[in-house]
């Protein structure tokens, strides 16, 4: 029935909406650039989403844990044996996603035979200069952006939009790790809370569900509301931040924030939450 | 296989092998020959090797590193033919890193002992052929027992623990006496040295190799050229620097007759 390319357009749209209402439930992830280096963070339920790939190469994802194994394997396969031929800084993150794993998820989600890959990806890359530094993101369908500073993943474009431009209004000058993570905490609220937004939205049914309008226009809440949201999930989820720490000694620069690290590195309004 | 996080299958199945098991011309020297030296000491344990590879009576180089970093926790210190060595060190570093990265934990002391076995497994052709022999002392601090630990190796990959000490290459002879003496009669056992005074038995030993062994580096004041000290404890590897070295060696070694 795919022959006729009318179909064929028609199938892989009927995916894109598939798609869009896995990532519903989903945690956003945000990438951020501080002083020394540059940090992830989310807020997760069950299985981790934020991985070390290669000395200098992080990832966090959204979507199936079984998918994102499946490319984290692929990337870190490929990173490794490319390190090992070549040499370690010949593994950078814009090669490992343009003519790696980019191109396979952009095949998997057009052969609408197969399964897709039920993922949104982000690369974060410790450059050898903080000049270097680099966040990639994936699309479902194989896209991908290159951005320096700060990126996030999300559940709909509209919403990534909004973290995006709260994390720019707040970065005037360079965070301290403290700072960094406080402001990632906040964009993933705002992202977690457009996603509650969009599901009331949808269920209520009075406006057109396609782009989640009603969230992305709302007014950004505040500071407290923001730590508050994230306050009131700790209990069901674990607050998930790892760096890439220019400074760490060694080859390896990604360190995953430990719970100690965390008790004092969070808001106030939060320490209490990681120390059980 | 590449689920279960073995680096070295994965290179295999790119058609990857370890060393060249081709015979040795005759008239090729292979460069070869150096001392290596692990011994426990209070905090830890130190690893020690000289900076000089030699083909035959040759010097190729006096700058050699032979003491490698292979984490944070463990160092092998390499003697025999060193292009194999040093690919061996390549292997292990990246096998390490991706056993962690993709089981998502730290490969267990004794998971990194048998990598290296392995290895050594793999390159028996080349050993016996004369092109690959490599004779390891693997050192490291075992986070899970909290302790310091030394295991060498022959070229067949048989695996000893050093249980005080372990060296190897050629001037390993000389110094093995010694470490014999100095631990059993000494003013006190090698596991009971400070930091300093484990750095000044190093540098005293490499000095004695070098004196009776011509493939030995020892120190070369006048170049500024100290051997290759690591010291591994709970914190992790660290190198002592030249800056250290100098001055303990001035006071220490030196016998200003």
């Amino acid at each position: 029935m795919y022959e006729e390319p009318y179909r064929w357009v028609e199938a892989v749209g009927n995916r894109r909406q598939y798609l869009d209402d896995q990532f519903k439930q989903g945690s956003p992830v945000v990438g951020l650039a501080y002083d020394g280096g540059i940090l992830l963070t989310t807020v997760s339920k069950g299985t981790p989403k934020l991985y070390e790939i290669y000395d200098r190469l992080a990832l966090g994802g959204m979507g199936h844990p079984t998918d994102l194994e499946k490319l984290r394997f692929s990337l870190l396969e490929m990173a490794h044996v490319e390190g090992f031929n070549r040499s370690p800084s010949d593994v950078t993150g814009s090669r490992l996603v343009k003519y790696g794993i980019a191109p396979v998820i952009k095949q998997a989600f057009e052969e609408v035979y197969k399964a897709p890959f039920i993922v949104r990806i982000l690369v974060a890359e410790l450059g050898l200069k903080p000049e270097k530094d680099a966040l990639l993101t994936i699309n479902y369908d194989g896209t991908f952006e290159e951005s320096t500073g700060c990126a996030a993943l999300a559940a709909t474009p509209a919403v990534q939009a909004r973290m995006m431009s709260y994390l720019k209004e707040q970065t005037s000058t360079t965070l301290s790790l403290e700072q960094a993570v406080d402001l990632t905490l906040r964009t993933w609220a705002i992202g977690s809370l457009a996603h509650q937004q969009d599901e009331i939205d949808q269920q209520e049914e009075a406006k057109p569900a396609a782009s989640g309008a009603g969230s992305s226009a709302a007014a950004i809440p505040s500071r407290d509301t923001l730590i508050a949201h994230v306050r009131g999930l700790a209990g069901e989820r674990t607050i998930e931040c790892a760096v890439l720490d220019r400074q760490a000694p060694g080859t390896s620069k990604y360190r995953p924030l430990k719970s100690a690290d965390l008790s004092h590195l969070l808001p106030k309004a939060l320490q209490s939450v990681v120390a059980n | 296989m590449g689920m279960q996080g073995d680096f070295l299958q994965l290179l295999k199945e790119q058609g990857y092998t370890l060393g060249v098991s081709t015979a040795v011309g005759s008239g090729q020297t292979l460069t070869n020959a150096t001392t290596i030296l692990a011994f426990k000491y209070r905090d830890g344990v130190l690893v020690a090797g000289d900076r000089r590879a030699t083909a035959g009576n040759i010097v190729m180089y006096d700058r050699t590193d032979k003491v490698l970093e292979i984490d944070r926790h463990s160092v092998m210190a390499i003697a025999g033919v060193p292009a194999t060595a040093y690919e061996m060190v390549r292997v292990l570093e990246h096998s390490f890193k991706y056993y962690r990265r993709t089981q998502l934990q730290e490969l267990s002391f004794d998971g990194k002992l048998r990598a290296v076995s392995k290895l050594l497994k793999d390159n028996v052709p080349a050993a016996m052929a004369g092109t690959g022999a490599v004779v390891p002392v693997f050192a490291g601090y075992d986070l899970e027992q909290g302790s310091a630990k030394i295991y060498f190796y022959d070229i067949l990959g048989a695996e000893f623990e050093g249980v005080e000490y372990a060296v190897s290459g050629s001037g390993s002879p000389t110094i093995r006496g010694i470490l014999h003496y100095v631990n059993t009669w000494g003013e006190q056992p090698l596991n009971a040295l400070s930091q300093e005074q484990a750095i000044v038995q190093a540098l005293r030993l490499l000095t004695s190799a070098a004196e009776f062994d011509s493939a030995t580096g020892g120190v070369n004041r006048e170049a500024s050229l100290y051997p290759v000290i690591k010291l591994i404890a709970a914190a992790g590897v660290q190198t002592v620097p030249d800056a250290t070295l100098k001055p303990l060696y001035e006071s220490q070694v030196v016998r200003n007759v």
